[in-house]
């Protein structure tokens, strides 16, 4: 039984299925448990956290992605999946703080100065809170000194950045260097996304990783958080 | 002069594009009916104007262009247009804000396939509006026997985008209500501002394509 919601969670996020009423990716299926009527099932079978995020949510999303790298799913796609996700974690939530389960991280996302574009970065933090990440949205067009403060303020393992314009990508460089200057680079990993940066770029200005898609982003960071040499979490 | 031009009309195939879909893929059901329910919503948030202003071309010297107003474009692709131009269209048109507002709050309230559909729609409906201000430039220009190039936007090409401030300082972007942000970028952010090239029928503005001659094939913008 347990198996069975499970697997409706999970076929429900590739479907892209908030509620009951929502039509799917494949049609017909209105009327239908959807993820948040699933999930709520699920916690009232008393179904552990871990396993509806890990084999409902996160398998599920494990899927869209290979979809989404196959070019099966397109963007509206993987959002409809990631909406649904998002819709479950904000039911999980409060059993998650209750239960003391701790997330696997905390990361702060941001669109980096003089950037307005912040659609990449939306998805990249809804695919990481469905990975069981705790992220800290600053928003778009984010000084360095704005994000310097949010790493004093919220001791993140990760920070985030995006950027669509080759005029603002500078920003993630001198946000880095603004985390030097303040003695913080070695206590977060940095990982950057954006039209129009490259691994090469991210490279370039001393980042820890690069993301080309909101999925790429999600395995990076969870690379980064399983690295040996992740010094993360160190905020003294 | 500021005009406002309501009635535009929003091509689905477009916003479908502007989604990420190709050209030749039907999207799912549930998406095209959003797309037709926003689609429905938008027009109730577009509020179209426009400016815009003609200026001589006073000379062009390698890859600068120089206008009269003390206004100077400097890149090798608006300069090849430019110096086949007697006269250079400035203008800065937009949607407003209120669509975007509306876009911000769905993503807000965890609605982020209808925000990512709105926005699509509000970047169609705002080529849209461009394309009108051209389809009017275009109709005044033909009666004075003149023809008009394609619209070119800095920030393409060889064109810094740091150039938007000399097209705002030409126009005037305040009529608008458009402005720049440090980084040039326009607030509302559903907004066009661009050149045309006015020249003579003989001249071959009309297909002016530097695309022609760029090797970056990857280029999202290629004509």
């Amino acid at each position: 039984m347990t198996e069975d919601i499970l697997a409706l969670i999970k076929g429900n996020v590739i479907q892209g299925r908030v509620t009951q009423d929502d039509e799917g990716f494949d049609e017909g299926v209105v009327g239908q448990p959807g993820v948040s009527e699933l999930t709520e099932k699920a916690l009232a079978r008393g179904i552990g956290l871990r396993d509806i995020i890990n084999k409902g949510l996160t398998e599920g999303m494990d899927i869209v992605g290979q979809k989404f790298e196959a070019k099966e799913y397109y963007i509206p796609d993987m959002l409809a999946s990631a909406e649904a996700v998002g819709a479950a974690m904000e039911i999980l939530e409060p059993h998650l703080a209750k239960s003391g389960i701790k997330s696997k991280g905390k990361i702060i996302v941001a669109t980096v100065e003089g950037d307005l574009h912040d659609i990449g970065k939306n998805i990249v933090s809804i695919l990481l809170r469905g990975a069981g990440y705790m992220v800290k949205d600053l928003g778009n067009d984010v000084s360095p000194q704005t994000i310097v403060a949010a790493v004093i303020e919220e001791k993140p393992q990760f920070v985030g950045l995006s950027a669509l314009l080759t005029s603002t990508m500078i920003h993630m460089r001198d946000t880095i260097q603004a985390l030097t200057a303040s003695g913080l680079r070695d206590k977060v990993k940095i990982i950057i996304g954006g039209a129009a940066v490259s691994e090469k770029f991210a490279q370039s200005i001393g980042a820890d990783g690069y993301g080309a898609d909101g999925f790429q982003a999600v395995r990076v960071t969870e690379s980064l958080s399983s690295s040996k040499e992740n010094k993360g979490g160190d905020h003294g | 002069m500021l005009v406002t031009c309501n009635g535009i009309e929003i091509d689905r195939k477009q916003v479908c594009r502007y989604l990420g879909y190709s050209a030749d893929y039907k999207p799912p059901a549930r998406i095209l009916s959003l797309i037709d329910e926003y689609v429905e919503h938008a027009h109730h948030l577009i509020e179209p104007a426009y400016s815009y202003t003609i200026k001589n071309i006073e000379r062009v010297e390698g890859s600068s262009v120089f206008i009269e107003g003390s206004i100077v474009f400097r890149s090798r692709v608006i300069a090849q247009l430019l110096e086949q131009c007697s006269k250079v269209l400035v203008f800065i048109s937009t949607i407003g804000n209120r669509l975007e507002k509306k876009a911000y709050r769905l993503a807000e309230d965890g609605l982020i396939v209808q925000s990512a559909v709105l926005d699509a729609i509000g970047s169609s409906a705002a080529e849209r509006v461009a394309d009108f201000v051209q389809g009017r430039i275009g109709e005044m220009t033909d009666a004075q026997g003149l023809c008009i190039s394609p619209r070119f936007s800095p920030g393409y090409c060889d064109w810094d985008i740091s150039h938007q401030k000399m097209l705002f300082r030409a126009v005037g972007g305040k009529s608008t209500g458009v402005r720049l942000t440090e980084g040039c970028l326009m607030i509302p952010r559903k907004s066009v501002s661009a050149i045309i090239g006015i020249g003579l029928r003989s001249s071959n503005v009309e297909h002016y394509n530097p695309c022609k001659t760029c090797n970056k094939r990857d280029c999202p913008s290629r004509r």
